[in-house]
């Protein structure tokens, strides 16, 4: 194409100025800030212009024997394995009913279980909330069947996670559902048909046949399940309110504490550094390793 | 939903023309059954909200409101700040969304089309950042808006979740896709690159626009922890989190407070339902994206 | 209208040299074909003409004018596109508007111009419709409005048949035939299909690999082609091809002992043959069919294919100097395996030398 390179820089300098100067300003700049902070002291209701000091590493020192820290990794770690298996699995197996279904009735049941994703998390807040409610709620009938007595599911520390994580899986499912749903749809009918002809059970056509052909798919609900749910903040929080916070307590959440509560900003920034080393290792393991369990 | 019309595919099993495959139908019920399950919280809280207060906290089980009412919802919208919540989150949401799409679809088209120094630079920069937690910016950004006095305004609150690459990442590979041929026509045409992009590239597929303007929309709406940071006045709160504070106001009167609850979820569920399959497009290749 | 000169151009990619130091003038109001197989840089000449690729050296003038830097559209050219290229979410009235709308022309201008095109091309009735709902021929004259209402100097086609059918295709060359004559513009035509090039252009240059085989009238190219490449892409069926040896030379005539014992004789055109093999060039029609044994014939053979087309019948007769395509009458009575004998039409006939051109 004729055009002066000028111009043509010109024009794109025009048209990429305005996500740019959002991405360095609100991304790009806080992220060094970040790195920057973590090694200050820094409180952040401040009165006057920066009461922060330059502290070097002696936060990262505290992080590293600070247990509520490990307690956070600890009480993410758990959370992970209560929801990114199970609610893959759970989005699977729903995914393979739905997919059978035709026309408007697929539609329907489809919203049904994908209408969770849509809601604020709050609203899933209030919902759950309620039908937990020790005094009121419809849940306790169902609880009480099972252990005799109505519990208190956001105070009852083992109740509280599985609580939490259950939760998670009802509200984030819609999203693998469809990615499953997609893969499903892109298995071409003849696969199947050659092998019921070969004379596969409907349990061998599942493991055999479907379970292969959609492994790219399950890795990848796999690892945006886990690098999603690390990064949990709002359900624990908002259920964890008023309780005892720091026996639940999970990574971001830390953050937030450090620096909002416990006003140390510049702790709350090494911690949240020490949560993207943490962030990436995961990443990279969990990519390895679906890479070598897919290459069989 | 007969036996008959169905095909079993991910569970399949030949169907014998004129027998009923009991298996097929059993599973059909099953999926009906889970649904039904599923659902079932949120036809509980819409169920609540329709019953008075005093029913709601009745003895045993009653599956619907005995007397239907609408109350609650008055209550809600009389005695709280939720109709001014709306019009914060109507306003932060419709603005992120417009700014997001029309941003992204600017740089990804300069991405994706146009040459200039740092090009690459830039892409690589961008699909890197789905490393950093975004979540974990959340005191730096607080420091930053507070920093420039923008807290407890809806510029605040906008600001932060501006930042988007999913969305210019989906755009620079849909101007990718489109064949070559479309924009040597438009160049012999006589079109410049604004043209190119707003005349020709975008509205070949306002599909995707529309898919990506929706999702941006329902997330913006959704967001909790940022708004909950950068706002205390009660009068500029989002409606997703005002209905937090709602809880201590009304005390023990849960059926308005789930009552409320319905009212913020609504628009983005309606959004949902009226545009399903823009959702769903949206979701799959923002999902492609981050494979 | 205009003339279009391209003065020792080049174009490279990278390292690869697709176009080599290439001249070429096109005549004003004329139809030239730029024909070749793929890969021979045809279309790229076309892209660098409409100023879609950059000329990497050399120039490029339009009218006198030099083009070479100036943007595709301040050219004065117009093109329509392979694939039409329409605009998927306008109507057509819209599509053939667009370069009057990007301009901001007044909305009565481009009714206008839109209603002028839309008349030349029967398009009246389909003006509200999107492309997706139109059929390919109609698409074309679409995408040639839309070229049109530009009212070019040099109009640009890109292989703009290659996605049409064979019956709509014949049909689609009748009316580019009569386009040309209506309006009279320069045309620049790009194809692969020589059959198009053969019945359309006033002018073929024929490309191979980047430079131009030979430039002419069709006649010129079918009656004297100057190489081996144009004489075998030229014509359908293809030239047979027969290597012969030189047996003696008598001023301008070549005296060549044929595979299978036989002789010919054949006029060179003016040029020497190196070396003692040659190739002889015959078309199908140019081969004599007849009883086998017969004296002064050049080669005995057995037929092995028979195509009846009705108006013609070819045949594949296998001989000594391989298998020959021999052309014949409709109502031809041979069969498989029967015994022919076949003469060489000396007069049409061409000699081409190892390297290829013609003596």
């Amino acid at each position: 194409m004729l055009k002066s390179k000028r111009n043509e820089a010109l024009v794109a300098a025009v048209l990429v100025a305005p996500f740019v100067a959002i991405y360095g300003w609100m991304f790009v700049y806080p992220t060094i800030q970040m790195v920057i902070l973590s090694l200050q002291k820094a409180p952040l209701i401040v009165s006057a212009e920066g009461q922060s000091s330059f502290v070097g590493l002696d936060n990262y020192m505290r992080l590293f024997k600070d247990p509520i820290f490990y307690t956070s990794i600890k009480n993410t770690a758990y959370f992970l394995l209560l929801t990114v298996i199970p609610g893959t699995a759970m989005a699977l197996a729903i995914a393979l009913m739905v997919t059978r279904l035709k026309g408007w009735g697929q539609s329907l049941i489809l919203s049904m279980f994908f209408l969770p994703y849509v809601l604020p998390i709050t609203v899933v807040y209030l919902i759950w909330d309620w039908m937990m409610n020790f005094q009121f709620g419809i849940a306790q009938h169902l609880i009480a069947f099972f252990t005799g007595k109505p519990v208190n599911v956001w105070r009852a520390i083992p109740w509280f996670m599985p609580m939490v994580a259950l939760i998670t899986i009802w509200w984030t499912n819609g999203f693998s559902i469809l990615l499953f749903l997609a893969a499903l749809r892109n298995i071409p009918k003849e696969v199947y048909e050659a092998a019921q002809l070969d004379g596969a059970t409907r349990w061998q056509l599942f493991w055999r046949v479907t379970f292969p052909l959609i492994w790219p798919v399950t890795v990848l609900c796999l690892t945006i399940q886990l690098i999603l749910q690390m990064k949990i903040f709002d359900q624990v929080y908002l259920f964890s309110q008023g309780g005892r916070t720091q026996v639940t307590m999970v990574m971001v959440q830390y953050i937030f504490e450090s620096a909002f509560i416990k006003n140390d900003g510049g702790y709350a920034a090494t911690v949240a550094v020490a949560m993207f080393v943490v962030v990436i290792a995961f990443s990279v393991l969990n990519f390895q390793a679906l890479r070598a369990g897919g290459s069989r | 939903m007969t036996a008959a019309v169905e095909t079993t595919m991910a569970a399949g099993v030949p169907r014998r023309a004129g027998f009923v495959d009991l298996g097929a139908v059993l599973l059909t019920i099953l999926t009906i059954i889970v649904a039904c399950i599923w659902f079932f919280p949120v036809f509980w809280a819409l169920s609540t909200s329709l019953k008075t207060d005093q029913e709601a906290i009745a003895d045993g089980i009653n599956i619907l409101p005995s007397n239907p009412t609408f109350n609650n919802y008055l209550y809600v919208i009389q005695h709280s700040d939720l109709p001014i919540w709306y019009l914060n989150s109507t306003i932060t949401s419709v603005g992120i969304t417009f700014l997001v799409v029309f941003m992204s679809a600017c740089a990804g088209y300069a991405i994706s089309q146009l040459r200039f120094p740092g090009r690459m630079a830039l892409w690589w920069t961008i699909l890197a950042s789905f490393m950093i937690p975004g979540t974990a910016l959340i005191v730096n950004h607080f420091i930053i808006i507070a920093g420039v006095k923008l807290l407890n305004t809806h510029l605040g609150v906008i600001l932060p979740l501006l930042v988007a690459p999913v969305t210019v990442i989906v755009y620079k590979q849909f101007f990718d896709g489109i064949p070559r041929d479309f924009r040597e026509a438009a160049v012999m045409d006589g079109a410049n690159e604004f043209q190119l992009l707003f005349r020709v590239y975008l509205p070949m597929n306002w599909g995707i626009t529309t898919a990506l303007a929706i999702i941006t929309f329902i997330g913006a709406w959704n967001n909790f922890l940022w708004p909950f940071l950068a706002i205390q006045n009660e009068k500029m709160m989002t409606v997703t989190v005002g209905i937090t504070q709602v809880q201590d106001t009304f005390g023990v009167a849960y059926a308005r407070v789930i009552a409320g609850a319905v009212m913020a979820g609504l628009p983005v569920a309606i959004a949902y339902l009226l545009f399903q399959r823009r959702v769903t497009q949206a979701i799959t290749l923002s999902a492609g994206i981050k494979g | 209208m205009a003339n279009v000169e391209l003065k020792n151009v080049s174009k490279s990619y990278g390292s690869v040299q697709v176009i080599d130091n290439l001249s070429l003038k096109v005549e004003d109001g004329a139809f030239t074909a730029l024909l070749g197989p793929s890969g021979c840089g045809k279309s790229t000449l076309l892209r660098m003409i409409a100023g879609l690729e950059e000329i990497s050296k050399g120039q490029c003038f339009i009218n006198g004018t030099e083009v070479t830097q100036t943007p595709p559209s301040l050219r004065g050219t117009a093109m329509v596109f392979q694939s039409y290229a329409l605009y998927p979410h306008l109507t057509v009235r819209q599509n053939i508007a667009f370069s009057l709308s990007l301009a901001h022309a007044p909305r009565k201008v481009q009714d206008e111009q839109v209603g002028r095109v839309s008349k030349m091309l029967q398009l009246d009735q389909l003006l509200d419709r999107r492309p997706a709902q139109l059929s390919g021929g109609q698409r074309q004259r679409v995408a040639i409005g839309r070229a049109l209402v530009r009212d070019p100097k040099v109009f640009l086609f890109d292989e703009p048949l290659s996605n049409l059918d064979a019956a709509l295709r014949s049909q689609m060359r009748v009316e580019l035939a009569k386009l040309h004559q209506d309006v009279k513009t320069t045309m620049i035509y790009v194809t692969h299909d020589q059959i198009e090039a053969m019945t359309l252009a006033d002018k073929i240059v024929v490309l191979d690999k980047g430079i131009i085989s030979q430039q002419g009238t069709p006649l010129e190219l079918y009656n004297r082609p100057a190489n081996k490449f144009v004489a075998s892409f030229i014509g359908s069926p293809a030239m047979n091809f027969i290597k012969a040896d030189v047996a003696s030379k008598n001023g301008d005539g070549y005296t060549l002992a044929l595979p299978g014992g036989r002789t010919a004789t054949i006029s060179s055109r003016g040029g020497t043959a190196s070396g003692n093999s040659v190739e002889i060039g015959v078309r199908p029609e140019h081969l004599a069919l007849g009883a086998p044994g017969v004296a002064g014939s050049s080669f005995d053979g057995t037929v092995s294919i028979v195509e009846q087309l009705g108006n013609t019948t070819l045949l594949y007769v296998d001989t000594a100097g391989g298998t020959l395509i021999v052309e014949g009458e409709g109502n031809l009575r041979v069969a498989v395996g029967d015994k022919v004998g076949l003469t060489i039409d000396s007069a049409q006939s061409h000699l081409f030398g190892a390297d290829g051109k013609v003596i």
